[in-house]
């Protein structure tokens, strides 16, 4: 350390001043001892930071303890009763009639409102293990759908087929009937002009009838097993015509399709065997007829094809075959919305290519592909009473609708079920506003469908005509691109 | 107890009742049906805002007190009953 000194002589007259020598002093800095000011203690600043950072947890037996304390039981006795008052409470204080709010919930919020679940029907004896094969909504009482199911491995002793009517319009959750039978259902229907049958498919190729008029849960009429009927699994049952002139269609996987008459089940009215070009039975898997059709109908095989055959005539049997899939077909609808344009001659294929192809009975190569799903689509359904609007349901859990006049894109309206169990039956109820699902573990889910989709406006088929010309200009360019 | 337990489950089985949350006054949740996580995130977040709310009111007037709180959003609806020691909060979407 420099300590300077400066020498201050008091002289009168010029005062010279100059720097001193300069001494080097060896002295150790002096240390500031400081003393903190903070108390040692721990106060209550101290342990509020201590808690933001890191939340005290209060231990099970602790936590027991304020659960009986007297002030917890009055003060939750209290606080409970004004919560369930304000919960009972359904008024939306904030609702704008003006519409305003909901063009801002266009994204998310619309999506969820599209496709809400409305009901879930699972059996506890009935329905654990047993996979949803066929659903069907009743013609005559719009709440009944009736859903089968095949057999519960875990469960040896009980029948293997079992089908299920559930009733929407009460809030009880157990079936309004319960039948069973010895084989497992593979496909099930309300017989149209018959309120009190349901008609079964089953896995043996035996079809069996139960009435709900008689207080058995098993079968009252049943077709025989022997080669004049079914020998393989009938995965498609149907009753077609009008209420005086009737049949019940079957056809099994060997090909061989079947009419019967309600009331005698003991032989089939008529067979035929569906045979492409002379050989190749064809392994059917889903069955469709076009709306106030009898006698055409379209098919849909392992083999990835689908045909369309006619049921009476010279030519009867399998007429054109339609190829574009890869993979087996899982489901066949055809267009039903009735409305000034006729569009009957539309039909939707689904496959386990992952795709959803729209045909029309006019031409064998499909009109349009719609590939946004990405696993086996299990089932595809028109909407009965929009044109453009229709749904499907994949492996992974999910229901699409798709409205082709808003987008052949993309669906219009998509919900996934929680859990990703596969989804293997759509349905739409005939009212167009409700649809049923069917998935791996045994649950029906019937949602509602948002009106802003599932109503049509009246000039939803003039737009489709509109799309249909599109759809057609965009199929016949990019094969002009593939030819070129 | 068992009162307890049943009052509950009568009000998580209301409709559009998401979750229910007890939480104390120092912000440590007591009894929940949320995940680990929610239930961590609400109990924190909310207790601030009460103390918040309380101390808002009481400093207009200080002989009045806070006696519930609602919060209504976009998505859904959290309301809380406090106390002096305690509060319960119960998250509800009103459309389901």
């Amino acid at each position: 350390m420099f300590i300077f000194i400066i020498i201050c002589v008091c002289r009168r007259g010029a005062v010279r001043l100059g720097m001193s020598k300069l001494t080097q002093v060896d002295f150790v800095p002096r240390e500031m001892v400081s003393y903190s000011k903070e108390t040692q203690t721990p106060t209550e600043a101290m342990t509020q930071a201590d808690q933001k950072d890191t939340p005290k947890e209060l231990t099970e037996e602790e936590k027991l303890q304020v659960l009986h304390s007297e002030e917890f039981l009055s003060f939750f006795e209290r606080g409970s009763r004004i919560v369930e008052r304000v919960l009972a409470e359904q008024v939306d204080v904030c609702f704008d009639y003006s519409g305003r709010d909901l063009e801002d919930k266009e994204g998310d919020l619309q999506a969820g409102a599209k496709l809400v679940v409305n009901r879930q029907f699972a059996d506890e004896r009935w329905t654990k293990n047993r996979v949803v094969t066929c659903l069907d909504w009743s013609p005559q009482y719009p709440e009944l759908l009736v859903a089968s199911y095949n057999n519960n491995e875990d469960a040896p002793h009980e029948p293997d087929g079992v089908a299920l009517v559930w009733n929407m319009k009460y809030k009880k959750g157990t079936p309004e009937y319960i039948f069973h039978c010895q084989s497992e259902v593979m496909s099930a229907g309300f017989a149209k002009f018959h309120p009190n049958l349901v008609v079964g498919g089953t896995y043996s190729g035996q079809i069996v009838l139960w009435d709900n008029r008689s207080n058995k849960r098993t079968p009252v009429q049943r077709t025989p097993l022997s080669a004049a009927a079914h020998t393989h699994p009938v995965y498609c049952v149907n009753v077609v015509g009008t209420q005086n002139a009737n049949n019940l269609i079957s056809i099994s996987t060997d090909g061989k399709m079947c009419s019967w008459s309600l009331d005698m089940l003991s032989q089939p009215q008529d067979s035929l065997e569906l045979v492409f070009k002379q050989s190749k039975a064809v392994a059917v898997t889903s069955m469709a007829f076009p709306l106030a059709d009898v006698n055409n109908f379209v098919v849909g095989s392992e083999d990835g094809s689908v045909y369309t055959a006619c049921r009476h005539g010279s030519k009867a049997g399998i007429t054109e075959v339609f190829e574009g899939h890869h993979g087996p077909v899982t489901g066949l609808s055809c267009h039903s919305a009735g409305g000034p344009v006729d569009f009957s001659h539309l039909f939707i294929s689904s496959s386990f290519d992952w795709t959803v192809k729209l045909w029309s009975t006019k031409s064998t190569r499909p009109l349009y592909s719609f590939e946004d799903c990405c696993d086996y689509v299990y089932d595809a359904m028109w909407s009965p009473t929009h044109p453009a609007l229709f749904a499907c349901v994949d492996l992974s859990g999910r229901l699409d609708l798709w409205n082709l006049n808003n987008d052949t894109e993309v669906p219009t309206a998509s919900v996934s079920v929680e859990g990703s169990p596969a989804l293997n039956r759509v349905r739409w109820s005939h009212s167009g506003k409700e649809i049923a699902t069917g998935d791996s573990e045994g649950q029906v889910r019937v949602y509602d469908v948002g009106e802003q989709i599932c109503v049509p406006k009246a000039d939803e088929w003039t737009r489709f005509v509109r799309t249909l010309a599109e759809i057609n200009e965009n199929r016949d360019e990019a094969e002009e691109l593939a030819n070129a | 107890m068992a009162e307890v337990e049943e009052t509950l489950r009568r009000i998580q089985s209301q409709k559009g009742v998401q979750g229910i949350v007890i939480v104390n006054s120092e912000g440590i949740p007591i009894k929940t049906t949320l995940d680990n996580s929610s239930t961590v995130q609400y109990a924190g977040l909310i207790h601030q805002l009460v103390m918040k709310a309380r101390s808002t009111v009481r400093d207009i007037d200080p002989q009045n007190d806070l006696t519930f709180l609602r919060i209504r959003s976009k998505k859904n609806e959290i309301m809380i009953a406090p106390d002096k020691d305690y509060f319960l909060i119960v998250i509800q979407n009103p459309s389901d």
